[in-house]
C-alpha cells in the first residue's frame, strides 16, 4: 500500500520538476525524507494580491492511503489569510478536505493553494480574525497581509508604520511575532493591543 | 502541455540521432494509456462513462474510499462500477484472467445478435423475448458460470465457437421455459 504512494510521488516528483511551473519559479517540490512520505513545497505569491514577491514554504505529508486520500499540507511560513490559520499554519481548502479526488496530484494541490491565495473564501474561514478583517475593512486586511509577506515571506513592501508600532511594544518586552499578531488583530490599533497583550499577562500571572 | 517541452528539449539536443523524435513520440503515445490513479500504464485497464482510464485494482480503491460519494476521480462526473467498461487489448487472453484476482473486474456487456424470426409465431415479438430474457438470466447466469468453473475464458464466447452455440442452446431453453411458466400463469 504504502508502495503505491511511493511511486507515485516519485513519478509525481519528475512531473512537478518538468513543469512549466517550475520553469516560472511559480512552485517547488523538494524531498524532506528518502521514503517520498514528506515534502517541502513551495509557492510564490501570485501577482496583484498582498501575496505577490513573497515565496511561502508549505509541509507535505504523504499518507500511507495517498492518492486515495488528500495529501496534508499546511504553511510553514507565517501569512495572514482567512483561510489559512496564522498560528499554525492550517489550511482550509476543500480538496485537502472532502473534496479531495485520486486523479489529483502534487502540482495540481500547490496550483489550488496559489490560487487560494488569489481568491480567499471567507465565509468558510480558517482563521476568524482575519476572516473578520477581510469582510470589514479590506484595505486593513490588505495592508496588514503585505506586512505579513515582507516579513515572513521576503516580499517587498516594508511598512514603517507598522514596524514602528511592533518597536514600540518591543520596547516594552513583547516578543516581535506576538507584537504583530495582537496589532494585526486590533487593525493595528497601539492601544488597544497593548491592553490585550498586558491583560493578557496580567491574567496570566493571577493565575499562576 | 508536456507535449510542448517534449519537442522543445528533443530537437536542439538530439538532432543527430534521429532516435530522439521518435522517443518522444512513444512517450507521448504511452501516457495516453496512464492509469489516472497510479499514473502507471493501466493495467486490467477499464474507462468510465465518461471516458477516464484507470487500472481496474486502483479505481476499485477509489469507490471504497468512498463509499457514498462515487465520482469520477479526474472530472468528477458520478461514476458507477456496473456502468465502467473493461478494455480487453490484442493478446490479453494470453494474460492471466483479471477476474480470478481480486477485486474482480466488472465484465463487458455484450448485446446477443437479434435472434432469427423462429418465436414470431407466438405473438411475443422480439421486444418481448429480450425482455424476459434481461428478467431470467441472472440466476441462470449465476449457474451457467457455475458449469464453466475452472474453465479460463473472456465473459461472453465469440460466435461460431461451441461455446456461442451452446450459449444460444441454453438461451433458446430458458425462453421456452420462461414461455411455459407464462402459460402457466394465464391458463391456470
Ligand atoms: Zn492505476
Ligand atoms: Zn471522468
Amino acid at each position: 500500500m504504502a508502495n503505491i504512494a511511493a511511486q507515485r510521488i516519485k513519478r509525481e516528483f519528475k512531473e512537478v520538476i518538468k513543469s512549466e511551473e517550475v520553469a516560472k519559479c511559480a512552485i517547488k517540490v523538494e524531498l524532506v525524507n528518502d521514503n517520498y512520505t514528506e515534502l517541502k513545497g513551495e509557492i510564490a505569491g501570485p501577482p496583484d494580491t498582498p501575496y505577490e514577491g513573497g515565496n511561502f514554504v508549505l509541509e507535505i505529508r504523504v499518507p500511507e492511503t495517498y492518492p486515495f486520500n488528500p495529501p496534508k499540507v499546511r504553511f510553514i511560513t507565517k501569512i495572514w489569510h482567512p483561510n489559512i490559520s496564522s498560528v499554525t499554519g492550517a489550511i482550509c481548502l476543500d480538496i485537502l478536505k472532502d473534496q479531495w479526488a485520486a486523479a489529483m496530484t502534487l502540482r495540481t494541490v500547490l496550483l489550488s493553494l496559489q490560487a487560494l491565495l488569489s481568491a480567499a473564501e471567507p465565509d468558510d474561514p480558517q482563521d476568524a480574525v482575519v476572516a473578520k478583517q477581510f469582510k470589514e475593512n479590506i484595505d486593513m486586511f490588505q495592508m496588514t497581509a503585505r506586512h505579513w509577506t515582507n516579513v515572513y515571506a521576503g516580499g517587498p513592501h516594508v511598512n514603517t508604520e507598522f514596524n514602528e508600532k511592533i518597536k514600540r511594544l518591543q520596547d516594552m518586552g513583547v516578543d516581535d511575532h506576538q507584537a504583530r499578531v495582537a496589532l494585526s488583530s486590533y487593525n493595528w490599533d497601539l492601544e488597544r493591543a497593548t491592553e490585550q497583550l498586558f491583560t493578557a499577562r496580567l491574567t496570566l500571572v493571577i493565575f499562576v | 502541455m508536456s507535449e510542448k517541452s517534449e519537442n522543445a528539449k528533443v530537437h536542439p539536443s538530439e538532432s543527430g540521432s534521429g532516435s530522439g523524435a521518435t522517443d518522444g513520440e512513444d512517450k507521448k503515445d504511452g501516457s495516453t494509456f496512464e492509469c489516472n490513479i497510479c499514473l502507471d500504464t493501466a493495467r486490467d485497464a477499464v474507462v468510465s462513462m465518461c471516458g477516464h482510464l484507470f487500472c481496474w485494482p486502483c479505481l476499485h480503491q477509489w469507490l471504497e474510499t468512498k463509499p457514498n460519494n462515487q465520482v469520477c476521480p479526474v472530472c468528477k462526473a458520478v461514476i458507477n462500477k456496473d456502468k465502467v467498461v473493461p478494455l480487453y487489448g490484442r493478446g490479453s487472453t494470453n494474460q492471466q484472467d483479471p477476474r480470478e484476482k481480486l477485486p474482480p473486474r466488472p465484465s463487458g456487456q455484450r448485446t446477443e445478435p437479434e435472434p432469427g424470426s423462429a418465436f414470431s409465431g407466438f405473438g411475443l415479438g422480439e421486444n418481448g423475448f429480450h425482455m424476459s430474457f434481461g428478467i431470467g438470466v441472472f440466476p441462470f447466469g449465476f449457474f451457467t458460470s457455475m458449469f464453466n468453473f475452472g474453465e479460463l475464458r473472456p465473459s461472453a464466447a465469440p460466435r461460431g465457437t461451441p461455446q456461442h452455440m451452446e450459449e444460444q442452446f441454453l438461451s433458446k431453453l430458458f425462453l421456452w421455459l420462461a414461455l411455459l411458466f407464462l402459460a402457466w400463469l394465464i391458463f391456470a
